[in-house]
Protein backbone atom coordinates (compact mmCIF):
# COMPACT_ATOMS: atom_id res chain seq x y z
CA UNK A 1 0.00 0.00 0.00
CA UNK A 2 1.29 3.61 -0.54
CA UNK A 3 2.50 5.86 2.40
CA UNK A 4 -0.60 7.23 4.19
CA UNK A 5 -1.20 10.80 3.41
CA UNK A 6 -2.28 11.32 7.15
CA UNK A 7 -0.59 9.14 9.85
CA UNK A 8 -2.35 9.64 13.65
CA UNK A 9 0.10 7.11 15.94
CA UNK A 10 -0.79 7.12 20.03
CA UNK A 11 -2.78 10.39 19.86
CA UNK A 12 -3.73 11.76 23.38
CA UNK A 13 -5.55 15.58 23.74
CA UNK A 14 -7.28 16.72 26.69
CA UNK A 15 -9.78 19.87 27.40
CA UNK A 16 -8.44 21.38 30.33
CA UNK A 17 -8.52 18.23 32.92
CA UNK A 18 -10.23 16.00 31.15
CA UNK A 19 -8.56 14.10 29.01
CA UNK A 20 -10.76 12.46 25.84
CA UNK A 21 -8.15 10.76 23.58
CA UNK A 22 -5.66 7.82 24.95
CA UNK A 23 -3.13 7.22 22.32
CA UNK A 24 -5.95 6.85 18.74
CA UNK A 25 -4.11 5.54 15.55
CA UNK A 26 -5.62 6.01 12.38
CA UNK A 27 -4.05 6.68 8.82
CA UNK A 28 -5.91 7.96 5.55
CA UNK A 29 -4.35 6.65 2.11
CA UNK A 30 -3.98 8.87 -0.80
CA UNK A 31 -8.11 8.53 -2.80
CA UNK A 32 -9.50 7.00 0.33
CA UNK A 33 -12.68 7.55 1.95
CA UNK A 34 -12.21 7.23 5.77
CA UNK A 35 -15.48 7.38 8.43
CA UNK A 36 -14.76 7.28 12.14
CA UNK A 37 -17.60 6.21 14.10
CA UNK A 38 -18.76 6.37 17.69
CA UNK A 39 -21.37 7.21 20.60
CA UNK A 40 -21.12 10.63 21.96
CA UNK A 41 -18.22 11.39 23.83
CA UNK A 42 -15.92 8.73 22.00
CA UNK A 43 -13.82 11.67 20.81
CA UNK A 44 -14.58 11.58 17.34
CA UNK A 45 -14.73 15.21 16.87
CA UNK A 46 -11.50 15.45 18.92
CA UNK A 47 -9.40 13.76 16.34
CA UNK A 48 -9.97 16.02 13.78
CA UNK A 49 -9.92 19.10 15.51
CA UNK A 50 -6.42 18.01 16.87
CA UNK A 51 -5.61 17.44 13.12
CA UNK A 52 -6.11 20.92 12.11
CA UNK A 53 -4.94 22.65 14.83
CA UNK A 54 -8.05 23.61 16.98
CA UNK A 55 -7.02 21.11 19.90
CA UNK A 56 -3.79 20.08 20.82
CA UNK A 57 -2.65 16.60 21.92
CA UNK A 58 -0.40 16.23 24.72
CA UNK A 59 1.14 13.24 23.45
CA UNK A 60 1.41 11.38 19.89
CA UNK A 61 1.85 12.54 16.54
CA UNK A 62 0.25 13.42 13.66
CA UNK A 63 1.65 13.50 9.76
CA UNK A 64 0.80 15.08 6.86
CA UNK A 65 2.26 14.13 3.85
CA UNK A 66 5.23 13.16 5.84
CA UNK A 67 5.01 16.22 7.86
CA UNK A 68 5.05 16.48 11.87
CA UNK A 69 1.74 19.14 11.94
CA UNK A 70 0.91 18.43 15.92
CA UNK A 71 2.77 21.80 16.81
CA UNK A 72 2.17 23.49 13.96
CA UNK A 73 -0.39 27.13 13.83
CA UNK A 74 -3.45 26.29 13.42
CA UNK A 75 -3.92 29.05 10.36
CA UNK A 76 -0.86 27.28 8.51
CA UNK A 77 -2.86 24.07 8.18
CA UNK A 78 -5.20 24.85 5.17
CA UNK A 79 -1.92 25.78 3.09
CA UNK A 80 -0.46 22.06 3.37
CA UNK A 81 -3.76 20.67 1.46
CA UNK A 82 -6.03 20.43 4.06
CA UNK A 83 -9.90 21.30 4.28
CA UNK A 84 -12.19 21.52 7.10
CA UNK A 85 -16.37 21.36 7.34
CA UNK A 86 -17.02 22.22 10.73
CA UNK A 87 -19.54 20.47 12.37
CA UNK A 88 -23.11 22.60 12.09
CA UNK A 89 -22.42 23.63 8.86
CA UNK A 90 -20.98 27.24 9.98
CA UNK A 91 -21.01 29.54 7.89
CA UNK A 92 -20.17 32.97 7.67
CA UNK A 93 -23.61 34.16 8.20
CA UNK A 94 -23.60 38.03 7.76
CA UNK A 95 -21.25 37.62 4.43
CA UNK A 96 -22.58 36.41 0.75
CA UNK A 97 -22.20 33.27 -0.26
CA UNK A 98 -19.49 34.29 -2.98
CA UNK A 99 -17.94 36.55 0.13
CA UNK A 100 -18.04 32.90 1.89
CA UNK A 101 -16.20 31.02 -0.73
CA UNK A 102 -13.67 33.70 -1.32
CA UNK A 103 -12.51 33.16 2.47
CA UNK A 104 -12.27 29.47 1.80
CA UNK A 105 -9.33 30.96 -1.00
CA UNK A 106 -8.14 33.44 1.24
CA UNK A 107 -4.68 32.08 1.10
CA UNK A 108 -5.01 33.28 -2.51
CA UNK A 109 -3.28 36.75 -3.29
CA UNK A 110 -4.19 37.11 -6.62
CA UNK A 111 -7.19 38.15 -7.30
CA UNK A 112 -8.44 36.37 -10.85
CA UNK A 113 -6.96 32.74 -9.19
CA UNK A 114 -9.39 33.56 -6.55
CA UNK A 115 -12.22 34.10 -9.03
CA UNK A 116 -11.66 31.01 -10.74
CA UNK A 117 -11.28 29.24 -7.65
CA UNK A 118 -14.77 30.54 -6.71
CA UNK A 119 -15.86 29.98 -10.41
CA UNK A 120 -14.56 26.14 -10.52
CA UNK A 121 -17.08 25.43 -6.73
CA UNK A 122 -19.78 27.17 -8.82
CA UNK A 123 -19.43 25.35 -11.52
CA UNK A 124 -19.49 22.16 -9.21
CA UNK A 125 -23.00 23.73 -6.67
CA UNK A 126 -25.10 25.43 -9.26
CA UNK A 127 -27.15 25.80 -6.80
CA UNK A 128 -24.43 28.35 -4.56
CA UNK A 129 -24.23 30.22 -8.02
CA UNK A 130 -27.59 30.65 -8.04
CA UNK A 131 -27.91 32.26 -4.16
CA UNK A 132 -24.11 34.21 -4.77
CA UNK A 133 -25.16 37.20 -3.58
CA UNK A 134 -27.21 36.01 -0.83
CA UNK A 135 -26.38 36.16 2.88
CA UNK A 136 -25.56 32.94 3.99
CA UNK A 137 -27.46 33.37 7.06
CA UNK A 138 -30.56 33.40 4.66
CA UNK A 139 -29.84 29.69 3.16
CA UNK A 140 -31.67 26.60 3.83
CA UNK A 141 -29.81 23.91 6.59
CA UNK A 142 -28.79 21.89 3.17
CA UNK A 143 -27.61 25.01 1.36
CA UNK A 144 -25.38 26.11 4.39
CA UNK A 145 -23.72 22.41 4.40
CA UNK A 146 -23.18 22.45 1.01
CA UNK A 147 -21.44 26.17 0.78
CA UNK A 148 -19.25 24.93 3.83
CA UNK A 149 -18.24 21.87 1.87
CA UNK A 150 -17.68 24.40 -1.49
CA UNK A 151 -15.53 26.65 1.12
CA UNK A 152 -13.27 23.67 2.30
CA UNK A 153 -12.61 22.83 -1.36
CA UNK A 154 -11.82 26.09 -2.65
CA UNK A 155 -7.97 25.62 -2.10
CA UNK A 156 -7.99 22.11 -4.22
CA UNK A 157 -7.31 20.45 -1.37
CA UNK A 158 -5.43 17.10 -0.85
CA UNK A 159 -7.66 15.71 1.77
CA UNK A 160 -11.18 17.09 3.00
CA UNK A 161 -12.36 16.69 6.57
CA UNK A 162 -15.80 16.88 7.41
CA UNK A 163 -17.19 16.40 11.02
CA UNK A 164 -20.89 15.55 11.17
CA UNK A 165 -21.95 16.39 7.64
CA UNK A 166 -25.40 15.07 7.85
CA UNK A 167 -25.82 16.30 11.82
CA UNK A 168 -29.03 18.59 12.49
CA UNK A 169 -30.60 18.13 8.48
CA UNK A 170 -33.96 16.90 7.18
CA UNK A 171 -33.79 13.82 5.92
CA UNK A 172 -33.84 15.18 2.47
CA UNK A 173 -30.64 17.14 2.60
CA UNK A 174 -29.31 14.17 4.67
CA UNK A 175 -29.51 12.37 1.11
CA UNK A 176 -28.18 15.54 -0.59
CA UNK A 177 -24.99 15.76 1.62
CA UNK A 178 -24.31 12.18 0.88
CA UNK A 179 -25.04 12.56 -2.48
CA UNK A 180 -22.49 15.26 -2.75
CA UNK A 181 -19.74 13.31 -0.77
CA UNK A 182 -20.28 10.30 -3.67
CA UNK A 183 -19.78 12.25 -6.22
CA UNK A 184 -16.46 14.02 -4.15
CA UNK A 185 -15.19 10.35 -4.07
CA UNK A 186 -16.24 9.43 -7.74
CA UNK A 187 -13.42 12.94 -8.31
CA UNK A 188 -10.76 11.28 -6.60
CA UNK A 189 -10.79 12.85 -3.07
CA UNK A 190 -9.41 11.83 -0.59
CA UNK A 191 -12.07 12.64 2.78
CA UNK A 192 -11.81 11.83 6.26
CA UNK A 193 -15.50 12.03 8.19
CA UNK A 194 -16.73 11.87 11.53
CA UNK A 195 -20.54 11.05 11.07
CA UNK A 196 -23.15 9.94 14.13
CA UNK A 197 -25.40 8.67 10.79
CA UNK A 198 -22.31 5.01 11.42
CA UNK A 199 -24.29 3.40 8.87
CA UNK A 200 -24.55 5.77 6.10
CA UNK A 201 -20.99 6.75 6.60
CA UNK A 202 -19.67 2.64 6.60
CA UNK A 203 -21.92 2.35 3.62
CA UNK A 204 -20.14 5.17 1.79
CA UNK A 205 -16.15 4.73 3.16
CA UNK A 206 -13.59 2.42 2.00
CA UNK A 207 -12.41 2.22 5.77
CA UNK A 208 -14.10 2.57 8.83
CA UNK A 209 -12.66 3.55 12.62
CA UNK A 210 -14.82 2.48 15.44
CA UNK A 211 -13.40 4.49 18.58
CA UNK A 212 -15.34 3.98 22.26
CA UNK A 213 -14.39 6.67 24.95
CA UNK A 214 -10.82 7.96 23.08
CA UNK A 215 -9.45 4.43 22.00
CA UNK A 216 -9.82 2.61 18.78
CA UNK A 217 -12.06 -0.19 19.15
CA UNK A 218 -12.35 -1.27 15.44
CA UNK A 219 -10.87 -0.69 12.39
CA UNK A 220 -11.95 -2.55 9.24
CA UNK A 221 -13.23 -2.13 5.77
CA UNK A 222 -16.51 -0.27 5.76
CA UNK A 223 -18.65 -3.28 4.47
CA UNK A 224 -16.73 -5.65 7.19
CA UNK A 225 -17.39 -3.26 9.68
CA UNK A 226 -21.28 -2.50 8.65
CA UNK A 227 -20.88 -6.68 9.26
CA UNK A 228 -19.78 -7.28 12.01
CA UNK A 229 -22.61 -7.93 14.67
CA UNK A 230 -20.42 -6.18 17.37
CA UNK A 231 -19.95 -3.09 15.75
CA UNK A 232 -23.75 -3.43 14.56
CA UNK A 233 -24.76 -3.68 18.09
CA UNK A 234 -22.52 -1.20 19.78
CA UNK A 235 -22.91 1.40 16.85
CA UNK A 236 -25.25 0.91 14.91
CA UNK A 237 -28.42 0.82 16.88
CA UNK A 238 -29.08 -3.23 17.43
CA UNK A 239 -30.27 -3.99 13.79
CA UNK A 240 -28.87 -0.90 12.50
CA UNK A 241 -30.14 0.78 9.45
CA UNK A 242 -31.11 -1.72 6.08
CA UNK B 1 -40.29 79.17 19.93
CA UNK B 2 -41.44 80.10 16.73
CA UNK B 3 -38.06 80.67 14.81
CA UNK B 4 -37.06 77.18 15.94
CA UNK B 5 -39.65 76.16 13.15
CA UNK B 6 -37.94 78.29 10.26
CA UNK B 7 -36.64 75.90 8.18
CA UNK B 8 -33.37 77.79 7.68
CA UNK B 9 -32.65 77.35 11.34
CA UNK B 10 -33.73 73.98 11.31
CA UNK B 11 -31.25 73.48 8.22
CA UNK B 12 -28.76 75.06 9.64
CA UNK B 13 -29.12 73.04 13.18
CA UNK B 14 -29.44 69.78 11.20
CA UNK B 15 -26.14 70.82 8.91
CA UNK B 16 -24.52 71.58 12.16
CA UNK B 17 -25.29 68.59 13.67
CA UNK B 18 -24.48 66.14 11.16
CA UNK B 19 -20.91 67.77 11.03
CA UNK B 20 -20.62 67.22 14.56
CA UNK B 21 -22.41 63.66 14.27
CA UNK B 22 -19.99 62.29 11.36
CA UNK B 23 -17.05 62.92 14.06
CA UNK B 24 -19.25 61.15 16.74
CA UNK B 25 -19.48 58.53 14.34
CA UNK B 26 -16.22 58.32 12.89
CA UNK B 27 -15.32 57.62 16.74
CA UNK B 28 -18.28 55.20 17.65
CA UNK B 29 -16.74 52.99 14.47
CA UNK B 30 -14.00 52.12 15.36
CA UNK B 31 -14.81 51.14 18.61
CA UNK B 32 -17.52 49.10 17.44
CA UNK B 33 -14.44 47.81 15.44
CA UNK B 34 -12.48 46.20 18.00
CA UNK B 35 -15.88 45.35 19.64
CA UNK B 36 -17.04 43.22 16.82
CA UNK B 37 -13.76 41.40 15.97
CA UNK B 38 -12.82 40.91 19.70
CA UNK B 39 -15.42 41.15 22.14
CA UNK B 40 -13.36 43.91 23.65
CA UNK B 41 -14.66 46.78 25.11
CA UNK B 42 -11.98 49.51 24.52
CA UNK B 43 -12.52 52.29 27.54
CA UNK B 44 -9.07 54.15 26.45
CA UNK B 45 -10.98 54.77 22.89
CA UNK B 46 -11.57 58.18 23.42
CA UNK B 47 -8.13 58.70 24.74
CA UNK B 48 -6.38 57.56 21.75
CA UNK B 49 -8.47 60.08 20.05
CA UNK B 50 -6.73 62.99 22.37
CA UNK B 51 -3.69 61.45 21.56
CA UNK B 52 -4.24 62.24 18.10
CA UNK B 53 -6.03 65.68 19.00
CA UNK B 54 -2.67 66.81 20.64
CA UNK B 55 -0.41 64.98 18.42
CA UNK B 56 -2.37 67.65 16.36
CA UNK B 57 -1.72 70.06 18.23
CA UNK B 58 2.12 69.55 18.72
CA UNK B 59 2.53 69.87 14.79
CA UNK B 60 0.35 72.77 14.47
CA UNK B 61 2.15 74.64 17.06
CA UNK B 62 5.73 72.80 15.77
CA UNK B 63 5.34 73.00 12.25
CA UNK B 64 2.18 74.98 11.75
CA UNK B 65 0.55 71.79 10.17
CA UNK B 66 -3.11 72.41 9.32
CA UNK B 67 -4.99 69.16 11.52
CA UNK B 68 -5.79 67.96 7.62
CA UNK B 69 -2.46 67.94 6.58
CA UNK B 70 -1.17 67.04 9.29
CA UNK B 71 -3.36 63.17 9.05
CA UNK B 72 -0.97 62.11 6.98
CA UNK B 73 1.31 61.98 10.20
CA UNK B 74 -1.51 61.03 12.52
CA UNK B 75 -3.10 58.46 11.16
CA UNK B 76 -0.59 55.85 10.15
CA UNK B 77 1.53 56.50 13.34
CA UNK B 78 -1.43 55.83 15.40
CA UNK B 79 -2.35 52.92 13.30
CA UNK B 80 1.02 51.61 14.26
CA UNK B 81 0.75 52.32 18.06
CA UNK B 82 -2.72 50.57 17.45
CA UNK B 83 -0.98 47.89 16.13
CA UNK B 84 1.71 47.54 18.52
CA UNK B 85 -0.34 47.84 22.08
CA UNK B 86 -2.74 45.10 20.72
CA UNK B 87 0.61 42.69 19.86
CA UNK B 88 1.92 43.87 23.40
CA UNK B 89 -1.18 43.92 25.90
CA UNK B 90 -4.85 43.73 24.42
CA UNK B 91 -3.95 39.87 22.87
CA UNK B 92 -3.53 38.91 26.59
CA UNK B 93 -6.81 39.62 27.38
CA UNK B 94 -8.82 38.17 23.93
CA UNK B 95 -11.06 35.54 25.10
CA UNK B 96 -10.70 36.11 28.93
CA UNK B 97 -13.48 36.89 30.81
CA UNK B 98 -14.84 40.94 29.77
CA UNK B 99 -13.41 42.07 33.18
CA UNK B 100 -9.90 41.40 32.15
CA UNK B 101 -10.02 43.02 28.98
CA UNK B 102 -12.33 46.12 30.88
CA UNK B 103 -9.46 46.30 33.45
CA UNK B 104 -6.63 46.47 30.98
CA UNK B 105 -8.27 48.86 28.63
CA UNK B 106 -9.10 51.01 31.61
CA UNK B 107 -5.24 50.87 32.48
CA UNK B 108 -4.13 52.12 29.23
CA UNK B 109 -6.92 54.59 29.69
CA UNK B 110 -5.35 56.04 32.58
CA UNK B 111 -2.04 56.00 31.82
CA UNK B 112 -2.84 58.06 28.71
CA UNK B 113 -4.92 60.96 30.59
CA UNK B 114 -1.98 60.93 32.94
CA UNK B 115 0.66 61.18 30.39
CA UNK B 116 -0.97 63.72 29.09
CA UNK B 117 -1.48 65.82 32.21
CA UNK B 118 1.94 65.17 33.01
CA UNK B 119 3.19 66.30 29.43
CA UNK B 120 0.56 69.47 28.51
CA UNK B 121 -1.23 69.85 31.75
CA UNK B 122 -5.27 70.47 32.39
CA UNK B 123 -5.63 73.63 30.40
CA UNK B 124 -7.47 73.35 27.29
CA UNK B 125 -6.14 74.06 24.00
CA UNK B 126 -7.01 74.42 20.27
CA UNK B 127 -5.92 74.85 17.16
CA UNK B 128 -7.49 77.78 15.56
CA UNK B 129 -6.74 77.54 11.96
CA UNK B 130 -9.32 77.88 8.71
CA UNK B 131 -10.89 81.07 10.14
CA UNK B 132 -14.36 82.26 8.45
CA UNK B 133 -17.37 80.48 6.82
CA UNK B 134 -18.66 78.94 4.13
CA UNK B 135 -22.15 80.52 2.93
CA UNK B 136 -24.22 78.17 1.36
CA UNK B 137 -27.42 80.03 0.06
CA UNK B 138 -28.77 81.12 3.11
CA UNK B 139 -26.68 78.62 5.46
CA UNK B 140 -23.26 79.19 7.33
CA UNK B 141 -21.08 76.36 8.22
CA UNK B 142 -17.68 77.59 9.74
CA UNK B 143 -14.97 75.95 7.81
CA UNK B 144 -13.27 74.19 10.00
CA UNK B 145 -16.20 72.01 11.05
CA UNK B 146 -17.11 71.66 7.20
CA UNK B 147 -13.51 69.91 6.91
CA UNK B 148 -13.51 67.99 9.99
CA UNK B 149 -17.27 66.96 8.98
CA UNK B 150 -16.15 65.82 5.03
CA UNK B 151 -12.84 64.13 6.99
CA UNK B 152 -14.27 62.04 9.00
CA UNK B 153 -17.05 61.24 6.74
CA UNK B 154 -14.67 60.34 4.25
CA UNK B 155 -12.99 58.24 6.52
CA UNK B 156 -15.52 55.70 8.03
CA UNK B 157 -16.94 54.85 4.32
CA UNK B 158 -13.47 54.03 3.23
CA UNK B 159 -12.99 52.19 6.35
CA UNK B 160 -16.31 50.62 5.79
CA UNK B 161 -15.67 49.90 2.30
CA UNK B 162 -12.56 48.33 3.46
CA UNK B 163 -14.19 45.76 5.22
CA UNK B 164 -16.87 45.18 2.62
CA UNK B 165 -14.68 44.91 -0.84
CA UNK B 166 -11.23 44.19 -0.33
CA UNK B 167 -10.19 40.57 1.29
CA UNK B 168 -8.29 41.82 3.97
CA UNK B 169 -11.30 43.29 5.22
CA UNK B 170 -13.82 40.52 4.56
CA UNK B 171 -11.43 38.35 6.29
CA UNK B 172 -11.76 41.11 9.24
CA UNK B 173 -15.63 40.24 9.37
CA UNK B 174 -14.88 36.50 9.19
CA UNK B 175 -12.79 36.89 11.88
CA UNK B 176 -15.61 39.00 14.02
CA UNK B 177 -18.34 36.01 13.32
CA UNK B 178 -16.51 32.84 13.60
CA UNK B 179 -12.70 33.02 14.55
CA UNK B 180 -12.01 29.53 14.70
CA UNK B 181 -13.93 28.89 10.91
CA UNK B 182 -11.74 31.83 10.00
CA UNK B 183 -8.68 30.23 10.96
CA UNK B 184 -9.13 26.88 8.97
CA UNK B 185 -9.68 29.06 6.13
CA UNK B 186 -5.94 30.06 6.84
CA UNK B 187 -6.51 33.44 8.44
CA UNK B 188 -4.03 34.50 10.89
CA UNK B 189 -6.98 35.94 13.68
CA UNK B 190 -3.68 37.56 15.84
CA UNK B 191 -2.77 39.37 12.59
CA UNK B 192 -6.66 39.97 11.94
CA UNK B 193 -7.32 41.34 15.46
CA UNK B 194 -3.37 43.73 15.50
CA UNK B 195 -4.89 45.26 11.79
CA UNK B 196 -8.61 46.07 13.53
CA UNK B 197 -7.20 47.99 16.60
CA UNK B 198 -4.51 49.44 14.58
CA UNK B 199 -7.44 50.68 12.32
CA UNK B 200 -9.71 51.65 15.41
CA UNK B 201 -6.50 53.89 16.81
CA UNK B 202 -6.10 55.58 13.63
CA UNK B 203 -9.73 56.33 12.79
CA UNK B 204 -10.11 57.66 16.88
CA UNK B 205 -6.87 59.65 16.30
CA UNK B 206 -7.84 61.16 13.29
CA UNK B 207 -11.67 62.23 14.97
CA UNK B 208 -9.01 63.80 18.07
CA UNK B 209 -7.35 65.84 15.53
CA UNK B 210 -10.60 67.38 13.14
CA UNK B 211 -12.03 67.56 16.78
CA UNK B 212 -8.67 70.00 17.80
CA UNK B 213 -9.91 72.40 15.15
CA UNK B 214 -13.73 72.80 16.67
CA UNK B 215 -12.99 72.12 19.77
CA UNK B 216 -11.08 73.47 23.36
CA UNK B 217 -10.15 69.80 24.69
CA UNK B 218 -8.02 68.80 27.52
CA UNK B 219 -6.66 65.13 28.35
CA UNK B 220 -9.87 65.01 30.33
CA UNK B 221 -12.49 65.93 27.16
CA UNK B 222 -12.24 61.87 26.86
CA UNK B 223 -14.46 60.66 29.08
CA UNK B 224 -17.25 62.94 27.93
CA UNK B 225 -16.76 61.32 24.56
CA UNK B 226 -16.06 57.51 25.71
CA UNK B 227 -19.45 57.64 27.58
CA UNK B 228 -21.10 59.15 23.87
CA UNK B 229 -19.09 56.51 22.19
CA UNK B 230 -20.73 53.76 24.16
CA UNK B 231 -24.22 55.31 23.73
CA UNK B 232 -23.70 55.49 20.41
CA UNK B 233 -22.83 52.04 19.89
CA UNK B 234 -25.61 50.43 21.72
CA UNK B 235 -27.56 52.82 19.75
CA UNK B 236 -26.60 51.61 16.70
CA UNK B 237 -25.65 47.98 17.43
CA UNK B 238 -22.84 46.17 18.98
CA UNK B 239 -20.50 45.49 16.81
CA UNK B 240 -22.24 46.50 13.57
CA UNK B 241 -20.01 49.36 12.05
CA UNK B 242 -22.86 51.05 10.04
CA UNK B 243 -25.52 50.79 13.11
CA UNK B 244 -22.17 53.41 14.77
CA UNK B 245 -22.15 55.10 11.66
CA UNK B 246 -26.07 55.69 11.66
CA UNK B 247 -25.74 56.45 15.75
CA UNK B 248 -23.19 58.93 15.68
CA UNK B 249 -25.20 60.83 13.15
CA UNK B 250 -28.21 60.68 14.92
CA UNK B 251 -26.30 62.01 18.20
CA UNK B 252 -24.88 64.58 16.12
CA UNK B 253 -28.06 65.83 15.02
CA UNK B 254 -30.60 65.24 18.54
CA UNK B 255 -27.93 67.46 20.23
CA UNK B 256 -27.67 70.10 18.02
CA UNK B 257 -31.61 70.21 18.10
CA UNK B 258 -32.00 69.70 21.77
CA UNK B 259 -29.24 72.10 22.25
CA UNK B 260 -31.12 75.19 19.74
CA UNK B 261 -34.45 74.48 21.79
CA UNK B 262 -33.16 74.44 24.87
CA UNK B 263 -29.76 74.63 26.23
CA UNK B 264 -26.45 73.08 25.87
CA UNK B 265 -27.20 71.54 28.75
CA UNK B 266 -29.80 69.31 27.68
CA UNK B 267 -28.04 68.71 24.70
CA UNK B 268 -25.53 67.41 26.97
CA UNK B 269 -27.85 64.68 28.67
CA UNK B 270 -29.73 63.50 25.39
CA UNK B 271 -27.14 60.93 24.43
CA UNK B 272 -28.69 58.92 27.28
CA UNK B 273 -32.12 59.86 27.25
CA UNK B 274 -31.59 58.67 23.54
CA UNK B 275 -29.51 55.08 24.47
CA UNK B 276 -32.84 54.66 26.97
CA UNK B 277 -35.65 54.98 24.31
CA UNK B 278 -33.45 52.90 21.77
CA UNK B 279 -33.00 50.30 24.83
CA UNK B 280 -36.82 50.27 25.58
CA UNK B 281 -38.03 49.88 21.94
CA UNK B 282 -35.33 48.38 19.95
CA UNK B 283 -32.83 46.55 22.84
CA UNK B 284 -30.61 45.28 20.14
CA UNK B 285 -29.81 48.56 18.44
CA UNK B 286 -31.19 50.38 15.04
CA UNK B 287 -29.00 47.79 13.18
CA UNK B 288 -29.90 45.03 15.42
CA UNK B 289 -26.84 42.94 15.97
CA UNK B 290 -29.06 40.08 17.39
CA UNK B 291 -26.71 37.59 15.78
CA UNK B 292 -23.56 38.64 17.51
CA UNK B 293 -22.32 36.03 19.29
Amino acid sequence: MTEPLLAIRGLETAYGAVQVLFGVELDVHPGEIVAVIGPNGAGKSTVIKTVIGLARSSKGSIRFAGEEISRMAPHRIPALGIGYVPQGRIVFARMTVEDNLEMGAFLIGERARRRRAVDAVFAQFPRLHERRAQLAGSLSGGEQQMLAIGRALMLDPRLVILDEPSLGLSPKYVDLIFEQLVDLKRQGRTLLMVEQNAARALELADRGYALELGRNRYSDSGAALLANPEVRRMYLGGAGRA
Amino acid sequence: MQELLDPVVLGQLLIGGLLAGALYALLACGLNLVFGVMRIINIAHADLMLVGAFAAWVLFATLGLNPVVALALVVPAAFLFGYGLQAVLIERVVGRPLLASLLATYGVSILLVNLGLLIFGSDYKSVPVWQGSFVVGEFVIPKPRAAAGAVAVALALGVYFFLERTRLGKAMRAVSEHPHVATICGIDTRRIRMIAFGLAAAMAAAAGAMLSMIYSFSPLTSADFIQKCFAIIIIGGMGNFLGALYGGLLLGVVEAYVGGVLTTQWAEAVAYLLLVLVLLVRPTGLRGAADVR
